[in-house]
């Protein structure tokens, strides 16, 4: 579970660029559930998840994740807690390192590393049937630098590695926006199957208004730094695109201009 | 051609310069670090080394000394970048002339000689080998040694959570890596390995200069990017040997060219021919690249 209470955060403040990205948002998501959450540009989405996995420290506020107040802490004081995915494949993974180095890696998030062998015999058998949930033939490429992996696949064995040992909450920043369209399906149908399965706590921002309908149980939009409207269980089923946008309109008597909203 | 005393100091230097190619490896490509400290840390290692020996301590007690002061020495560098946000570049020219001085109070004066003194090459003199031949065995054990340590280490789980610091910051925070500790760690190893390295270079050479650090980092690093260009580094183990065998070749090809007298090159114009060649190794590449652009633009 993790609850966000009156996140505040301006950047460059006194300086003619300020701009407050955060105006008191505040968030709880539940244990077991996958939370999609929108907004414009500017809307503070992104900023909102480096605060939860520490890139960026809040001005005031609190963050708790499985009743530790992290607030205060550097991000990988959190990580052992909270996994990510990012938008940019490239960012998820180490190209000059191999395949299975890179799950190594994963595996080991949040806990002590020793001087002992990275790359054991005994993650070999876990290695192989996770990345043969894949059906993209990995499982037999474990000594291949992830270099030579395209971006879908590469943001899949992001996933893979996100959801290779335990945390309090998965963060999906826009995981699929830099993917073609087939590749951004595969990757989103695995990330279902993967939140199903595991049950795991997760938090998806996304781009489009669709997306976020369709995944997920519960759908939160933010505008100008805070939450607008968050909806779950009956209220959200059935609910289209242009219902959500009527809703935004009477919430805030507001139209929404961001086309790529709209149209994602 | 080179003599057979030509030959063998050029492998005794190229081995001692190996060492120094593992520290710039470890913080020029392991951890992108650009650091200038070792042009400081190898006096440093020599300095600290020559004064226990003098004060009669067994040499090779003098010689983990001088690695545990290099090692002190780039914990200095990144800590100045980590703690004080000091760019790692400008952090470590500081580190390398504060060591100026640092280096001169040790010694207490310019230059220290060892002549006389027991070395850690001493005993090896009694083995039935050739004089010159004696350093170029002892320091080809201490680079194989320092070689598996090294390869060992890269393959354990700090030594991957140092690979992924270097290679990619932020997902490396995101698995819970202490970045700041790592670079800590990994540029106070890379300095180690060069105090070792001047130390060997003191007692081999018998004398401590406070000047003989200089341009240490044009070499290391000429030995480092000319082995990368003949042994193509894809893994660890050949990005080391990479190192190494850059090291000898390049003492080799410079041994050479003084010996040439045709050249008419003399022993002080050594640092402008390594400054000249580190430039073409860097360039040469992007320079064939950019022709080949132009020749098919032109077909085009």
């Amino acid at each position: 579970m993790i609850t966000a209470t009156d996140l505040k955060l301006t950047f460059g403040k006194g300086t003619p660029l300020e701009n407050p990205a955060l105006r008191g948002m505040s968030l709880t998501v539940n244990q077991g559930e996958f939370v999609t959450v929108i907004g414009s540009n500017g809307a503070g989405k992104s900023t909102f998840l480096n605060a939860l996995a520490g890139e960026v420290m809040v001005d005031s506020g609190k963050i708790i994740v499985d009743n530790q107040d992290v607030t205060k802490l550097p991000t990988y004081k959190r990580a052992g807690r909270v996994a990510r995915v990012f938008q940019d494949p490239l960012a998820g993974t180490c190209e000059g390192l191999s395949i299975e180095e890179n799950l190594a890696l994963a595996i080991k998030r949040g806990q002590r590393r020793g001087l002992s062998s990275a790359v054991k015999a005994r993650y070999m058998d876990q290695f192989r049937t996770s990345l043969a949930s894949l059906n993209l033939g990995l499982e037999k490429r474990l000594g291949d630098k992830m270099g030579l992996l395209s971006g879908g696949q590469r943001q899949a064995v992001s996933l893979l590695m996100a959801s290779l040992t335990p945390s309090a909450i998965l963060l999906l920043d826009e995981h699929t926006a830099a993917l073609d369209p087939k590749t951004a399906s595969f990757v989103l149908d695995l990330t279902t199957q993967i939140i199903e399965e595991q049950k795991l706590t997760a938090l998806m921002v996304t781009h489009s208004m669709k997306q976020a309908l369709e995944v997920g149980d519960r759908t939160v939009m933010l505008h100008q730094g805070q939450v607008v409207f968050d909806i779950a269980g009956k209220d959200r089923e059935g609910l289209e695109v242009k219902d959500l946008l009527e809703l935004f309109e009477k919430q805030r008597g507001l139209e929404i201009t961001d086309d790529s909203l709209l149209l994602g | 051609m080179l003599s057979n005393i030509a030959f063998y100091g050029a492998v005794e230097t190229g081995l001692i310069y190996g060492l120094v190619a593992f520290g710039i490896y470890l913080s020029f490509r392991v951890l992108d670090f650009p650091d200038l400290t070792v042009d400081g840390s190898f006096p440093l290692g020599a300095a600290v080394a020559a004064m226990l020996i003098i004060e009669g301590f067994n040499p090779w007690l003098a010689t983990g000394a001088a690695v545990i002061a290099g090692m002190g020495a780039g914990a200095v560098t990144a800590l100045l970048n980590v703690k004080l946000n000091i760019l790692n570049l400008l952090a470590s020219i500081l580190t390398m002339i504060a060591l100026y001085s640092v280096n001169l109070r040790i010694m207490g004066r310019p230059n220290v000689a060892l002549l006389s003194e027991e070395t850690v090459l001493t005993p090896w003199y009694s083995l039935d080998l050739e004089y010159h031949q004696v350093p170029v065995v002892l320091f080809t054990i201490v680079v194989l040694v320092g070689l598996v340590l090294l390869w060992r280490f890269m393959k354990s789980e700090t030594g991957l959570a140092m690979r992924a610091t270097g290679a990619n910051p932020r997902m490396a925070r995101a698995q819970g890596i202490a970045t700041g500790a790592m670079i800590v760690l990994g540029v106070a190893l890379s300095n180690g390995l060069v105090g070792l390295a001047g130390a060997l270079f003191a007692q081999s050479q018998g004398a401590a200069d406070v000047t003989m650090g200089v341009g240490v980092i044009v070499i290391g690093l000429a030995s480092l990017i000319g082995g990368e260009a003949v042994l193509t580094p894809s893994t660890v183990i050949r990005a080391l040997l990479a190192c190494v065998i850059g090291a000898i070749i390049y003492r080799l090809a410079i041994a050479l060219a003084l010996n040439a007298d045709f050249l008419g090159l003399q022993s002080q114009d050594l640092n402008l021919i390594t400054a000249v060649l580190v430039t073409l190794a860097i360039v040469l590449p992007g320079v064939r690249t950019s022709v080949a652009a132009r020749l098919t633009r032109d077909k085009a």
